[in-house]
Parts: C-alpha cells; structure tokens; sequence
C-alpha cells in the first residue's frame, strides 16, 4: 500500500475569467523510502500540490489517501488531526516559534501529542541535524541553516509517515542547502519515511529516487533512480 | 499553560506593561470599593450599631428621621421583640476651638439602642452626653462642655463609643429629657413626649402592627432614604462597574493586537496539527495568568495605601468585596480574551504556509 496517494486530483481557484488551475487531474503514489522531488517555477502548482497532499486544503475534485484512508472527506478538524500524527510539514520560511527555544519546540508537540520520539530517539535526531549545541537558543539566534535543521527536528519528532518540505533550501547557500538534503536523504532512507520536497531549485535531484515536473499545474514523472 | 507562559517570560516589557495596567485599574477599582464602603459607613454607622431589623415612622415622614414626628404612646410594641424610642436633632457643637457638626440621639439608657462605652461612662445625669470618638480626633475630650447652635444649654462628654456616625456627623447620645430641653428649651414639659420614630428588632415585621398614620419601614429602606445615600453608592457603583468594562476593553485590545501579531505563528502551528482549541485555551490560560497577576498587584497597592491612609479619609476596605470584585475583574478580561480567539479559530493554516 502506498503511504500517499491522490486519485484524479484536481484543484481550481476561483470561476469565469479569474478561474485559475493550479493542479490538473492529477495521479501520484509515493512509498515508504522514497525521497521525492518536485520540480517547476515559480506559479507552477507545486504549493498548491503539497498542500493538498497534506491536509492543509481540499482538492475540487478527486481523493487523496494517507495509509489508505481517504482524507478528502474529512472536515478541518479532523485533518488538522491527520497532519499532527502523519504528516511533519518543513516550510519556506521558519515555521519556529519565535518564544520558545529549540528544546521547547518539541515540548510544545508533547503537549499536543503522546507517542512522540523517545529521548534517545530524539537525540540521535539531534546529533545527525547537528543541533545539539542549540538546545537553548531562541529562533532569533539562529543562522538560516540552524532554523531550516531545527524546523526538521520538528517535523520528523511526531515520528509522521510523510515529510512535506516546501522549498527547505530557499534560504540557503548551495552549501547548507545540500547539507539540508543530506540530511532528508539520510532520514528517508534510515527511518524509513515518505519524503516530498517541492522546489524551483534543480540543483537538488541527485539525492533524490524520483524527480518529476510540474508546469502550469501538470505533473509529469522525469526520472527514477534505484533506491 | 506552556504557550502562555513561554511567551510572557519571552516579552517581558509588553506582559509587563499590561499587568501594569491591569494592576491599576483593579487598584482604582479596590479604591473605590473602599470609599463607597467608607462613605456608606459614615451615614450609616449608627443605624447598623443598633442591629435592629426595622423603624416605625410617620406616613407623612418620607422615611426621613427630622420629618417623622411621633409620640412616645403611638406604639406598644406590638409584634416586635424589642423596641426603643428614638429621637433626634442636628446641631453644630464647640467647645473652645473645636467645633464639630453633631447628631443628638435622645434615647432611653434602658432600651438596646444604648451604646457601648468604650472610654469613660455612660450618660446619667442630665445634660450629660456619650460621643463618637471620632469627636477624639477633632479635639474633643472627656470633660468637655460643648455649646450648641441651637440652645443656650450646654452638654458634657461624659463618655466615649464607637462606629456612631449618622448622615456623616458623629452622634452624641442622651437621655430623652434633655434632648427635649435642648429642643424645645421653655416648653419642653409640654413636648417631652414627642420623639421621631421607633426602632425595632424582630423575626418579621410584618407582624408589627401599627396606627393608620405610622409606617413600618424596614432598616434597608430606612438607610437607603437617608440623605444623598443612595446617590453616592449609586454614582461610585457605576464607576466600579464602569472600570470593570475598561478593563475588559482594555484587556480586549491589548491582546487583540498581540493576536493579529502571531497570526502568522498560530497559523504555523495550525498548519502542523496543533489544534485551534490548544491554541484558545492558552491565551485564556495568558489571560488569567496577566488579569491574576494585576488582579494581586493592586491588592497589594491598596494594602499598602490603606495602612497609610490617615483616618479622616473615609475609606473602609471589605474584603469580601475586594476578592468579589477582584473575581469580577479576572473574569471580565477573560471575556476580553474571547474577542481573540475568534481571530485564531479563523486562521486558515494554508495563508500562513504562504504559496
Ligand atoms: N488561494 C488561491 N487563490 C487563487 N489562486 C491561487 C491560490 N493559491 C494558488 N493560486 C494560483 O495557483 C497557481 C499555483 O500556485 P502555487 O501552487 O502557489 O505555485 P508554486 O508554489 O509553484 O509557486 C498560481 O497561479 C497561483 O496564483
Ligand atoms: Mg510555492
């Protein structure tokens, strides 16, 4: 069973001459292991499609299964719930709270869910994201880098199935930015996870098993690598 | 709790500058409070002193005392458990340089509207007088001959009591007799009968039966009908309830602005799963933290300010009230607080992701 699969989705904004489609009919499955890059400029549906394939919005048409259950269906709440076990969302800009240190931060998902990482667990997470060191530091104190690391350790600490990375290395140089995907790649494979990065940047295929491309809201598969 | 309290510890100047003015507005509240209860007390605490469920006036009186003019036989005691006869006038009285206005209660030194003494001895003889010691802090001593506006007579302080102030002068009690001769001077004999009213203590006064021309009218009335009473507790009532608006206002704003502040946080926090009910329940969990923390602050102001205030001030703290009132304030900001959390439930995840 695939962990994420959408069926047919399709996705409109707005009617008449304002009527935008951001995602045409769309197939796509993706199983545990796999680090999935999407490709495609800027106002190509690549928001649009992770953020469907995450709960965070409704498709206009067709289904979109996590672990084979239809989330389509259900009403905010209840995905807000989908995305807090399976999905670990990591964004653009700093999705850090900007009051609470990097320890707090999964402090806050511990009050909010049980059967987060063990400590040990989420050392290890530590260690590998090599923030170890900024246990006690603010958002404000950190690097580019440093947020973009802590905001992994925050999506991977609800242990979900599913990481959504929208554009992780925007912020960063070449350097941190394949360091950041090193990281994902080292991840997916090791925890077993369904990773999807969306982003502009075509620097970043080579750690990636599948790579497609989105133009103008059509996704196309580009190339598969044996993982 | 964790959010709430992360984010205080986190922004110290502006949590701050909230309690702070949490803290004076529950101040001005407890102030208040205490004024009304001190100004309250100045009429009335002579009525309370004699812990008596009701008075016997004239219908014709208006439930005012100097208005009511009765007769010592117009009433037998009929359905009460106890009662006494009570008449009064106002006078100003000096004794050397010190001058004071005063109301005379004449009274039966038998009957249970005889005050305690608390310095000196009870009034025997005539002419003598026990006074509020209020009278103490005007200069007034046991001993003194006061002279009276009204009268070529003059009275001595025999005595002291306390809590005797009546529409805001300080009592002087005596005997029936003499309050006649300071009346009515020459035709006191003819007049010695005549009193203002009757007080009276029982389980139920509808069971007290008077004449036709007589109204029973129970001790809440009676001191609500006092002079000016009702208007001073009404005026400072409605500025308490008043300041509690502001501060929910206030409050209301504050917080709403530190919303539209972390909408972009909230909305992250959304679009991860955190539940809008977590999210609510912690800026009530703020809100009581800040409105608690004023709420005390001021409390402790006012103590200080009332362990320094001089006497003369009429400010008398009730704590019961104090701690209703502080409830009411906490309570009132967490009603500010709803203003926000319509805000966060609206937040839609997706905006705050951006595209
Ligand atoms: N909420 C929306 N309302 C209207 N149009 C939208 C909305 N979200 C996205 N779009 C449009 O859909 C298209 C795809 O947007 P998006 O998925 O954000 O692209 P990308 O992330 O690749 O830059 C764009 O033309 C954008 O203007
Ligand atoms: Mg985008």
């Amino acid at each position: 069973m695939s962990v994420l699969e959408m069926k047919q989705v399709h996705k409109v904004f707005g009617s008449g001459h304002t009527k935008v489609e951001a995602l045409k009919p769309t197939n796509f499955s993706a199983n545990k292991g796999e680090l999935i890059a999407v490709i495609g400029p800027s106002g190509s549906g690549k928001s649009t499609f992770l953020t469907i394939a995450g709960g965070l919005q409704p498709p206009t048409n067709g289904y979109v299964f996590i672990n084979g259950r239809d989330i389509t269906e259900l009403n905010e709440k209840q995905r807000s719930v989908i995305r807090l076990k399976e999905i670990g969302f990591v964004l653009q800009a700093s999705n850090l709270v900007p009051f609470l240190n990097v320890n707090q931060q999964m402090q806050l998902l511990d009050k909010v869910k049980k059967d987060n990482l063990p400590a040990e667990k989420l050392e290890e997470l530590y260690q590998t994201l090599g923030i170890r060191k900024l246990l006690n530091s603010f958002p404000a104190d950190l690097s580019g880098g440093e947020k973009q690391r802590v905001a992994i350790a925050k999506a991977l600490y609800t242990n979900p199935s599913i990481i959504l990375a929208d554009e992780p290395t925007a912020s960063l140089d070449s350097d941190r930015a394949f360091e950041v995907m090193e990281m994902l790649q080292e991840i997916t494979t090791n925890s077993n996870k369904t990773t999807i990065v969306v982003t502009h940047d075509t620097r970043l295929i080579n750690y990636c098993n599948k790579v497609y491309n989105i133009t103008d809201g059509r996704l196309s598969l580009q190339t598969e690598t044996a993982q | 709790m964790f959010l709430a309290w992360n984010e205080i510890k986190n922004n110290k100047l502006r949590f701050t500058l909230i309690v702070s003015v949490l803290m004076l507005v529950s101040y001005l509240v407890f102030l208040l409070s205490g004024l009304a209860n001190g100004l309250e007390n100045m009429n009335k605490a002579a009525v309370d002193k004699w812990k008596a469920q009701g008075v016997i006036l004239t219908e014709e009186s208006d439930i005012n005392l100097p208005q009511s003019s009765l007769s010592l036989d117009d009433y037998d005691g009929k359905g009460a458990d106890e009662f006494a006869s009570l008449a009064q006038i106002s006078s100003i009285a000096t004794s050397g340089n010190n001058k004071s206005n005063v109301t005379i209660f004449g009274i039966d030194a038998g009957e249970f509207i005889m005050p305690n003494i608390t310095e000196g001895e009870a009034f025997q003889n005539a002419n003598e007088v026990v006074a509020n010691d209020s009278l103490k802090e005007d200069g007034f001593k046991i001993g003194d001959e006061l002279r009276l506006s009204s009268t070529e007579k003059t009275l001595t302080i025999v005595g002291f009591t306390d809590n005797a102030k009546f529409i805001a002068a300080p009592v002087l009690y005596t005997d029936l007799q003499t309050l006649q001769n300071v009346r009515y001077g020459e035709a006191a004999e003819v007049y010695k009968d005549q009193i203002n009213a009757f007080v009276i203590r029982t389980d139920d006064l509808s069971n007290v039966d008077v004449k036709k021309e007589l109204q029973v009218v129970d001790t809440t009335t009676f001191i609500e009908n006092l002079p000016g009473y009702s208007e001073q507790s009404l005026t400072l009532t409605f500025m308490i309830y008043f300041l509690f608006v502001i501060s929910a206002v206030v409050l209301a704003i504050f917080l709403y602005v530190l919303t539209i502040q972390k909408i972009s946080i909230f909305g992250v926090m959304k679009a991860q799963g955190i539940s809008s009910n977590y999210l609510a329940r912690s800026v009530i969990a703020q809100t009581f933290l800040l409105a608690f923390a004023g709420v005390i602050l001021g409390f402790l102001l006012t103590l200080v300010t009332g362990a320094f205030l001089p006497d003369v001030v009429p400010i008398i703290f009730q704590y019961l009230d104090l701690l209703t009132y502080g409830v009411v304030l906490v309570f009132v900001s967490i009603l500010g607080a709803l203003f926000s959390i319509q805000t966060i439930v609206k937040i839609d995840p997706l905006k705050a992701i951006g595209g």
